[in-house]
């Protein structure tokens, strides 16, 4: 297993990892300017775990948490789930989850539910369930109608993670399929991002369109559910 | 959107010539501590007694404070707050709020956990006041450290204002095309492509050829490289490391034995 890990670390992955970390940054970032109810800061992060493996994903996502801890400290204690949204990306590509777009909704709905596993204790240990993030307010809802902090937390995460993991997912996917062929090759894992049918281009369009209708379901079921 | 990355000043201080593993082991020290021991007034002393001193035998107490009051103010005071008002603890009301009420132990509650986050911060920030990146990469390198997460750490930390810079570049660049970033929210859903297609595309072509430039300097040699720094490690690095290693353990057994 070791040797396997090693081959995915080529000289290609070290320099795209720092690549990633500041597009997950950058991303996140332009995602709060545009106020838009999604964070969207692990693109980086799942597109490293489909081209270059499940551990170089992992690595990118808790090196990215520690690096943006640097001047948002709040973000540190949350490396452990950027490590697993990463790693669950890579196994989900070494599958074949990231060929299709439909797959690929699965693959962002089992990166949801793990982000929202791991972000529990976390939450619950640290913060005693609420933490600085909008959607503590779910959760504090959730704690005055008499659940358990655990549930509740657990609860809050399985709400609000699979809109912005499912548009994370599409977007790192539409990223792959706009990248040329050439530059692919150069990666570990190329025939991780092969479409099985169509072009890629109408994956690539298919995606994004995915992508925008997901956030926009996602915000009137959360404004019908406020109203 | 512009962040100051490094926050390092440079002074000559006792906690400026201290190695830097030694620096990030107290950090780290103070971070579980503070976590893990069931004490409630642990993380409240730990502030007042060693974060604080420390600043000052840092000489960089007056940057200190202003950064740490604006990290802290808004973290920490948030988490106060949603505390106070909405853990269900505790029946002492001492004060109703619409159907929110306050409670003495929802209030000691929030107190507690907030002063866990903003010893979290603080210790962070002193860290990264008084050690340069480069320095503590290079001293990790040395005990054996692969040198790839230091290029990774390194590099990241430059790449990323590159990238902030870029992205303004590309939000100013549409925006005067009419792109519409502020006004209904199907447009600003929108707009994500126009504005993170570029950005991510023109990032990830420049990977091949700096792939080229590392790799013709030797960057699989697996051979030992020499260092031009010397980054000095006393006797009192030592001993102050295996103290802190020693404190950490402490809490760690007297968490236990409250169990």
């Amino acid at each position: 297993m070791f040797e396997k890990m090693k081959k995915d670390f080529t000289t290609m992955t070290w320099v795209l990892i720092p690549v990633a970390i500041a597009i997950n940054i950058a991303v996140g970032q332009i995602v709060v300017l545009l106020k838009l109810p999604v964070y969207l800061d692990s693109i980086g992060t799942v597109l490293v775990g489909i081209i270059c493996g499940p551990w170089a994903g992992a690595l990118t996502g808790a090196l990215s948490n520690t690096i943006w801890g640097l001047f948002n400290p709040d973000s540190l204690p949350w490396w452990p789930v950027a490590f697993f949204i990463g790693l669950v990306a890579g196994l989900c590509a070494n599958a074949g989850w990231f060929k299709s777009w439909p797959k690929v909704i699965l693959s962002g709905f089992l990166i949801a539910l793990t982000a929202a596993i791991v972000s529990t204790p976390i939450s619950v240990y640290l913060y005693g369930g609420i933490t600085a993030s909008g959607s503590s307010f779910i959760t504090a809802y959730l704690l005055q109608t008499g659940q358990g902090v655990l549930s509740a937390v657990l609860s809050t995460g399985f709400l609000v993670e699979p809109v912005d993991k499912i548009t994370t997912a599409m977007l790192a996917f539409a990223i792959v399929q706009g990248l040329s062929k050439r530059l692919l090759a150069r990666f570990p894992r190329p025939e991780n991002a092969e479409v099985e049918q169509g072009s890629s281009s109408s994956q690539l369009v298919t995606a994004l369109i995915v992508a925008v209708v997901v956030i926009a379901l996602g915000f009137f079921v959360r404004n019908m559910l406020a109203g | 959107m512009r962040e100051r990355l490094s926050y390092y000043i440079k002074r000559d201080s006792a906690l400026h010539r201290l190695n830097p593993l030694t620096k990030i082991i107290l950090t780290l020290g103070i971070l579980l501590v503070s976590l893990i021991s069931p004490g409630y007034w642990t993380a409240h002393a730990l502030l007042i007694f060693a974060i604080v001193p420390l600043s000052f035998l840092g000489r960089i107490w007056r940057e200190f404070f202003s950064s740490a009051i604006r990290l802290i103010i808004p973290a920490a005071g948030f988490i106060f707050l949603m505390q106070a008002f909405f853990q269900p603890l505790g029946e002492t009301v001492i004060f109703k709020f619409w159907v929110l009420d306050v409670t003495q132990e929802s209030l000691a509650f929030a107190f507690r956990i907030s002063t866990r986050i903003t010893v979290m911060i603080s210790a962070f920030t002193l860290f990264l006041l008084t050690t340069h990146p480069s320095e503590l990469m290079s001293d990790l390198t040395r005990r054996g450290l692969p040198g790839q997460f230091a290029y990774v750490i390194i590099s990241s930390l430059q790449i990323l204002p590159q990238m902030q810079s870029k992205a303004r570049t590309i939000i100013s660049a549409q925006r005067s095309r009419g792109l519409d970033t502020e006004s209904t929210f199907l447009c600003r859903v929108g707009s994500i492509v126009p504005l993170v297609g570029p950005l991510v595309f023109g990032s990830l072509v420049e990977v091949e050829e700096r792939a080229i430039a590392i790799e013709a300097r030797g960057f699989t040699s697996t051979h030992v490289k020499t260092s031009l720094h010397e980054i000095a490690d006393t006797k009192f690095d030592k001993t102050l490391r295996w103290v802190l290693l020693a404190l950490v353990i402490l809490s760690l057994v007297w968490k236990i034995w409250q169990l």
